[in-house]
């Protein structure tokens, strides 16, 4: 609890409404969708910059941790306030300021839902393409602290490819604007770039200016099964690499499917080793030319069952399935650890194979899930926290995942980000005058370190 | 694998984005996922007991859209019931939930509830019924009571018009047995129309669901036995249910309620298995209806899906299908048809700001459809509905059955 002084004066920033500090209350902003938990001493719902400015301000003044949230969906603890202080949550702070199609852009404030983004656009005719698992739930000011993928980045890019321009309050409580409405914009450094994934740590952003695109007027889904995952991999890799770009190539493997296909009985093919979900977008006659090269791919590579959604309710029927699997996996057992280690495409059949044999290993069940068409895996592990010697298996298992994307020229996170799960693991990845060169950038904008603090810097 | 790790939150806030409070007020604590942590919390006994914990948990509409939503199937209608039952338990109810229960508990005590608001109803000087409200509801928009019970009013065997097809059940439920006998005629007139021999069990009595909802599980209990009672034995092809919250507590939660191996648990699944709302029946019998295209000429209707008829049923779809097969009956379906209004039993009483926020912003898009009728299969919608408009808004808030009744040809 923060002591009357300091409550008071951010009761008068934003009302008695907008503060809460019953126990109750706090333990409602004490999670994510990570395992871990730690309760914050208040949360407050800013309504406006200028409130978020002087919030900064205050809590500055005494040196009180500002952990921003959106709706908590983040799978990797980033809005987890491990330092507890305050929770700064932006999910009545929700505001679509201006859409402009014409110029193809949308202006937001931070608590705008990603999918709300989408239905303010569906009449235009326009889309914005990062589409992460949350995004019927989660904000937009998390998908930009997290630098947010989705199925479909795999042809369109992620978050920070779609943000034009931003409004940060820092630690200071100064308010900075950077980048504009225009697509090409080289006036200086590209600050964008460095607050998608900064997670909270450098500056809270309270406004957004987003690139969006006109929806393409043809689209196709595919569903493939194949009876050996390596060859399912290699399919990947294969059309990939013929010069095609799907939308989204998603890969399941035979537990994925299986735990999928128990929860919503959609009659998918339970003795498929893997199964890929295939989308390509554009011009009709491109992707009537596209399909059939995809299809050829496919065959070469062993498919042993080629379903094409015929309608748009069978295609949201096979991304309903896609989108359910982290939920079917997490009532396995009482935790599960999801990761998003990725690997450079042609990697992605070695990687699948060790992930397998690392868990077997271990003794662990593993669902292996990707967005493969760009390396994105999703190990899912199903396990107990309770069970110490069980989490102990898990937290080896998956410290040699990571060294072995490293060693196959990937990375530790593709969308998730680093938060709590990954931030040891950072020195697989980068050397110590790299992780030094985030911390100086940190130290010069939060000096003090108020900034979401116990993270990855 | 042991029920408890089965039934384990992700915390991926796929219900965030279900639940109607939460999308209102944009709070953690108002959503499901908040609601498990809290329960979690209680039961760890990290977090104490307490009545501000207690309105937490009851600022629920329980709609079910939260579990219909889950991807990890979580059932948040048990955990939530039993954890209202301990809250109550611990801090009290308020004093009109605690007469509602009393009344609820007790078929006599209903009868005669129903019988003194009714005096009540008649009694009242315009003024003050103008004035009252409970929740944001005017009191002189409240439907009146019927005149004598409807279960009163009726034979408790009512055969068919022309050749007998088969027999069904009729479990009628609080609101058609006291407020709303128009529904309870047209379902009647319906069933006979189509051929079938109607049984209403004289000795039925509240589904209870109101009263588990607030934690009075004993009570409720003693009623669900006489339910299971009156209705397990009677040979018929269907308990059918126009209320979908009835339908959701004998289809679902009697079975819940009995311990494996009693005679209570084979009969409550024996009546579960043969649960369906009036809608699904309709639906597939619709070639058992012969309409008279003159009743319903120039009608155009819209319609709310009842929380309950979606989670449970998943009947909605249907209703729009009958709608739009009525001769002369045009279909405005509203892009809101199936958000929730913010009736939620009692919610509506409970919680009148919320609930305000959420019926208001229904009436809105309703309205903009231009239609004369307004649809809908749930009593407290339609009460909730109704009791937020006047005159002056047009629309006539009605049970599917009675429009669909009146347009039958008279045989």
């Amino acid at each position: 609890m923060l002591n009357t002084e300091v409550k008071a004066e951010f009761i008068q920033i934003v009302g008695p409404g907008r503060y809460l500090d019953r126990p109750e209350e706090l333990a409602c902003y004490s999670y994510d969708a990570f395992v871990e938990e730690a309760l914050p001493d208040a949360v407050i719902f800013p309504q406006t910059t200028a409130e978020v400015s002087q919030i900064l301000k205050t809590a500055g003044r005494y040196k009180i941790p500002v952990t921003g949230r959106g709706a908590g969906t983040s799978v990797c603890g980033a809005p987890i306030p491990v330092r507890h202080g305050i929770v700064l949550c932006f999910s009545k702070m929700d505001k679509i300021i201006e859409v402009n199609t014409r110029d193809r852009y949308i202006i937001v404030q931070p608590g705008v839902v990603n999918a709300d983004i989408q239905k303010a656009l569906l009449p235009f005719g326009f889309f914005y393409p990062p589409d992460p698992g949350s995004m019927n739930s989660s904000t937009i000011g998390g998908n930009i602290a997290q630098n947010a993928g989705g199925p479909r980045c795999l042809k369109y890019g992620v978050t920070v490819d779609y943000v034009l321009g931003l409004e940060v309050v820092l630690a200071s409580g100064e308010i900075i604007r950077f980048g504009s409405r225009n697509i090409k914009d080289a006036t200086g450094y590209k600050l964008s770039a460095l607050f998608c994934g900064s997670e909270g740590t450098l500056g809270i952003i309270t406004e957004a200016i987003l690139k969006v695109l006109p929806k393409p007027e043809a689209v196709k889904t595919l569903m493939v099964t194949f009876d050996d995952l390596d060859n399912t991999a290699k399919a990947v890799t294969d059309i990939i690499g013929s010069g095609i770009l799907p939308a989204a190539m998603e890969l399941m493997d035979q537990l994925t499917l299986n735990a999928i296909e128990d929860s919503a009985n959609m009659g998918l093919d339970r003795n498929a080793q893997g199964t890929l979900l295939i989308e390509i977008d554009g011009v009709q006659e491109a992707c009537d030319k596209e399909m059939k090269k995809i299809i050829e791919k496919v065959r070469e590579n062993g498919a042993v069952h080629i379903q094409e959604a015929g309608s748009e309710n069978e295609r949201e029927k096979l991304w309903t399935a896609r989108r359910s699997a982290y939920g079917v996996f997490a009532k396995l057992a009482p935790d599960i650890i999801s990761e998003d280690v990725t690997v450079p495409v042609s990697k992605v059949p070695e990687m699948v194979r060790r992930i397998i044999e690392i868990t077997t290993r271990y003794g662990l069940r593993v669902g292996v899930l990707a967005h493969a068409g760009d390396g994105n895996m999703h190990p899912m592990v199903p396990a107990d926290k309770s069970n110490k010697e069980e989490w102990g298996r898990v937290e080896k298992a998956f410290a040699e995942i990571f060294k072995a994307a490293a060693d196959l020229d990937g990375t530790l996170s593709g969308e998730h980000g680093i938060g709590l799960a990954k931030a040891a693991y950072l020195p697989l990845v980068m050397n110590q005058a790299t992780l030094d060169f985030m911390k100086k950038i940190k130290h010069v904008i939060d000096p003090d370190g108020i900034l979401n603090p116990g993270k990855f810097v | 694998m042991t029920e408890k790790t089965l039934q384990n939150c992700g915390k991926c806030g796929i219900c965030l984005n279900a639940c109607p409070v939460y999308k209102l007020l944009k709070e953690e604590q108002a959503s499901p996922r908040a609601k498990l942590q809290l329960i979690k919390a209680h039961d760890l006994h990290t977090l104490g007991s307490s009545p501000f914990l207690k309105d937490l948990i009851h600022k629920c509409l329980m709609c079910g859209s939260c579990s219909a939503a889950c991807p990890s199937g979580i059932d948040h209608y048990s955990k939530f019931m039993e954890m209202r039952q301990k809250m109550v338990e611990a801090h009290g109810e308020t004093p009109a939930i605690k007469s509602l229960i009393y009344l609820l508990a007790r078929e006599y005590r209903t009868r005669f509830g129903a019988g003194l608001a009714r005096t009540g109803q008649k009694l009242m000087p315009a003024g003050l019924a103008e004035k009252f409200k409970l929740g944001n509801i005017p009191l002189k928009n409240f439907p009146e009571f019927n005149v004598v019970p409807f279960r009163k009013a009726h034979d408790e065997v009512i055969s068919p018009k022309g050749k007998p097809l088969g027999r069904v059940i009729y479990f009628t439920g609080c609101a058609t047995h006291y407020l709303y006998g128009d529904t309870g005629s047209a379902t009647i007139g319906i069933l006979r129309h189509m051929g079938y021999e109607v049984v209403i069990p004289k000795s039925q009595v509240c589904c209870s669901i109101p009263l588990l909802f607030h934690g009075a599980k004993k009570q409720a209990m003693k009623n669900i036995r006489t339910n299971v009672k009156a209705l397990a034995d009677i040979e018929a092809e269907a308990v059918l249910v126009d209320c979908s919250t009835c339908g959701e507590a004998l289809k679902n939660e009697y079975p819940r309620l009995f311990k494996a191996g009693s005679k209570h648990l084979s009969d409550a699944r024996n009546i579960s298995s043969r649960v369906t709302d009036i809608l699904s029946f309709m639906d597939l019998h619709f070639d058992l209806l012969e309409f008279d295209p003159a009743v319903t000429e120039n009608i155009s209707v819209t319609y709310h899906a009842p929380c309950h008829t979606r989670n449970t049923f998943q009947s909605h779809f249907l209703a729009e299908k009958l709608l739009q097969r009525l001769p002369g009956v045009t279909y405005h379906r509203a892009p809101d048809f199936d958000q929730c209004c913010g009736g939620g039993g009692t919610f509506f009483y409970e919680y009148p700001e919320v609930s305000k926020k959420m019926v208001d912003k229904k009436i809105e898009s309703a309205k903009a459809m231009q239609a004369t009728h307004w649809i809908t299969d749930c009593p407290v919608c339609r009460m909730n509905l109704a009791g937020n408009m006047d005159e002056s808004d047009g629309l006539r808030v009605l049970h599917p059955v009675t429009l669909i009744y009146a347009a039958l040809k008279q045989i």
